[in-house]
């Protein structure tokens, strides 16, 4: 018995492809009983994200190319596909499968390398074939195992380290400034979808309060309301600088709506407190030359872009030291298991 | 006769302090990415010995150990390695070791010179509980301004990666530049308050007929270092003297302090 495993993802399908074998939650236990009544599995597992279509299964059988050919086709009949299919299902024997099945679990096969969302789907889509009883020994051990690689690569390497995103090397830089986010507050120029996930990750960091302003005041209003913060009027912003100690800003103004002028003589108000700007509007909206006051911290999109790619250059950088665990715990996996069928 | 001596102590003590410094170099190379124990360790080592140094000492002189530039600098590196230990268990505040380090290495170094250190009579020349409290506070105090420098020499760093956007600043256990500057304004004001009770203390000791305290180098000297923290502390707290100045100020004052340390000794009549 080995496992195997047969699937697309990011890497071989597009989402126009990945969306068409796509296995909505409640039809997974059906499609796993069909497959293990046509015989050619004995356990499976099925992971249906938005990035992967996946099948993890045990087999008696030769898993050759004959064997992945019918399963091959029966994803192709199960999701009534009629289109050209090339390199972008891809297969794996043991001792691959199992590699790859700690990669994907320790998200090292993921769109955003060391992401821990797919620890959780693999989870789930796990205890689905479980609870089904859908799985068996082969499946439970190597699922298992798997899960304890993906903790134990997590502790071990610097894989899930830093903000990957644009949104949470903002936050990062706010608590490299500021000791305790929650005793600073936050002011969001322009109420758009970018400076609202910025304000939304720095309040799920505990910020004191969150002030919107925008041109249209309903959607200030609307913002704050959401937010749980106050909306104040476009005209009147700067004053909030004298309470604000971090400003997100991402108007769709053609000029700089902060300039040097006007900051100089707020900041001396501001008796010395530091404060970050965090200008992700395109054209920018805070004038670069704000940066040379004493105390004021000026990120925009492109320093947060450039912090988030630094990030993933060093989780890639980590992939040798994770590959090297992984492949150790293969290793002593499929020895084990030839251990236990000799005794058997 | 004894093999061991305290100075030998000092000695192995100066050693852990240059592991812990080439071990920093490393530290800073890598730009302080992981949370580790390796520093402590050696540093407190390092003050371990140097406890024992002092102690031998003291048990020696049956006094504290503060009589002459050597048991000067000695006493001020312990309260400064003693200081940062305790500091360095803060969280995100274990790579001031890293910073202490060097100071400790170097001044330590220096101490070592024979000529700091002559051979006293059965017991030192000046004596008394008033005289030791003098002594004790003044180095006591130098030793919270040279980890308030530490802790300042921290901050232009962080600060300097950040304003200029170096992805240092975020990968690096470092603390946030917020709290590192309220540290080195707590420090500053303690090493303020130990002089000036050393101060105080030194001006009610008694001294030979015919001296002049105020025309003393060491103590026009001290006065001078007490007026210069003040105004630091002073024009920052109430004349909002920007954080970086506060900082670049409190660095090169104490530079400036370990530099003429030694010097205003000598031209002391009341010390020498």
């Amino acid at each position: 018995m080995s496992v195997v495993v047969i699937g697309l993802s990011h890497r071989s399908a597009p989402v126009e492809l990945r969306e068409r074998f796509a296995f909505p939650e409640s039809n997974i236990p059906d499609a796993l009983k069909q497959l293990r009544e046509s015989g050619l599995i004995t356990e499976g597992v099925v992971l249906s994200t938005c990035n992967r279509v996946e099948i993890y299964a045990a087999t008696a059988l030769a898993p050759d190319d004959q064997f992945f050919a019918r399963i091959k086709k029966f994803l192709v009949e199960h999701h009534a596909y009629d289109g050209e299919l090339g390199d972008e299902l891809y297969t794996f024997a043991e001792p691959h499968s199992l590699e790859h099945l700690f990669k994907v679990a320790a998200g090292l096969d993921s769109m955003v390398i060391g992401e821990t969302e797919i620890f959780g789907q693999l989870k789930k889509a796990y205890d689905l074939a479980f609870t089904h009883q859908h799985t068996g020994a082969r499946l439970n051990k190597a699922f298992q195992r798997a899960f304890n690689v993906a903790k134990q690569i997590r502790t071990e390497t610097n894989i899930q380290r830093g903000s990957v995103s644009v949104m949470s090397a903002a936050v990062e830089l706010a608590e490299k400034i500021f000791t305790s986010l929650a005793e600073h507050e936050v002011l969001v120029i322009g109420a758009g979808e970018t400076s609202e996930k910025t304000a939304r990750a720095l309040q799920s960091r505990g910020v004191k309060r969150i002030t919107v302003t925008n041109r249209s005041p309903e959607r200030a209003t609307a913002l704050a309301a959401e937010l749980g913060g106050r909306a104040v009027p476009f005209a009147t912003w700067p004053e909030e600088f004298e309470r604000i100690d971090i400003a997100v800003s991402s108007t769709a103004a053609t000029t700089h709506v902060l300039d040097r002028a006007t900051l100089e003589p707020l900041m001396r108000r501001r008796k010395n407190r530091p404060l970050l700007l965090i200008d992700i509007a395109v054209p920018r909206d805070i004038d670069p030359a704000v940066s040379e006051l004493d105390n004021v911290y000026l990120y925009n999109v492109d320093d947060l872009k450039a912090i988030a790619d630094e990030y993933l250059k060093l989780r890639h950088e980590e992939l040798e030291r994770c590959n090297e665990i992984i492949a150790g715990k293969v290793a002593a996996f499929l020895k084990a298991k030839r251990l236990a069928e000799q005794f058997r | 006769m004894v093999w061991f001596t305290d100075r030998h102590y000092f000695l192995l003590a100066v050693t852990f302090y240059g592991l812990s410094m080439i071990y920093s170099v490393f530290l800073w190379r890598k730009g302080f990415r992981r949370d580790e124990w390796v520093n402590y360790i050696l540093l407190a080592g390092g003050v371990a010995w140097h406890t024992l140094a002092m102690t031998k000492r003291g048990l020696t002189l049956h006094s504290c150990p503060v009589n002459n530039l050597y048991e000067a600098t000695t006493f001020l590196l312990w309260a400064l390695g003693l200081a940062t230990l305790v500091y360095a268990l803060m969280p995100k505040f274990k790579f001031l070791t890293a910073f202490t380090a060097p100071v400790l290495f170097t001044v330590g170094i220096f101490a070592l010179m024979p000529s700091l250190d002559p051979p006293h009579g059965p017991k030192p020349e000046f004596s008394g509980a008033l005289r030791s409290l003098h002594a004790a506070t003044i180095l006591q105090s130098y030793g919270a301004f040279a980890l308030a420098a530490v802790a300042a020499a921290m901050f232009l760093m962080q600060q300097h990666d950040l304003k200029f956007h170096k992805i240092r600043a975020l990968l690096s256990f470092l603390p946030s530049i917020q709290r590192l500057e309220v540290i080195t304004t707590r420090l500053t004001t303690v090493g303020l308050v130990l002089l000036t009770i050393g101060l105080v203390a030194g001006a009610w000791l008694p001294r030979k007929d015919g001296a002049n305290y105020f025309a003393d180098a060491k103590v026009i000297w001290s006065a001078l270092v007490w007026l210069v923290y003040l105004e630091l502390l002073v024009a920052h707290r109430f004349f909002e003297r920007s954080s970086r100045r506060f900082a670049t100020g409190v660095v090169v004052v104490f530079v400036l302090l370990l530099l003429t340390f030694g010097i205003t000794n000598h031209f002391s009549a009341l010390h020498n």
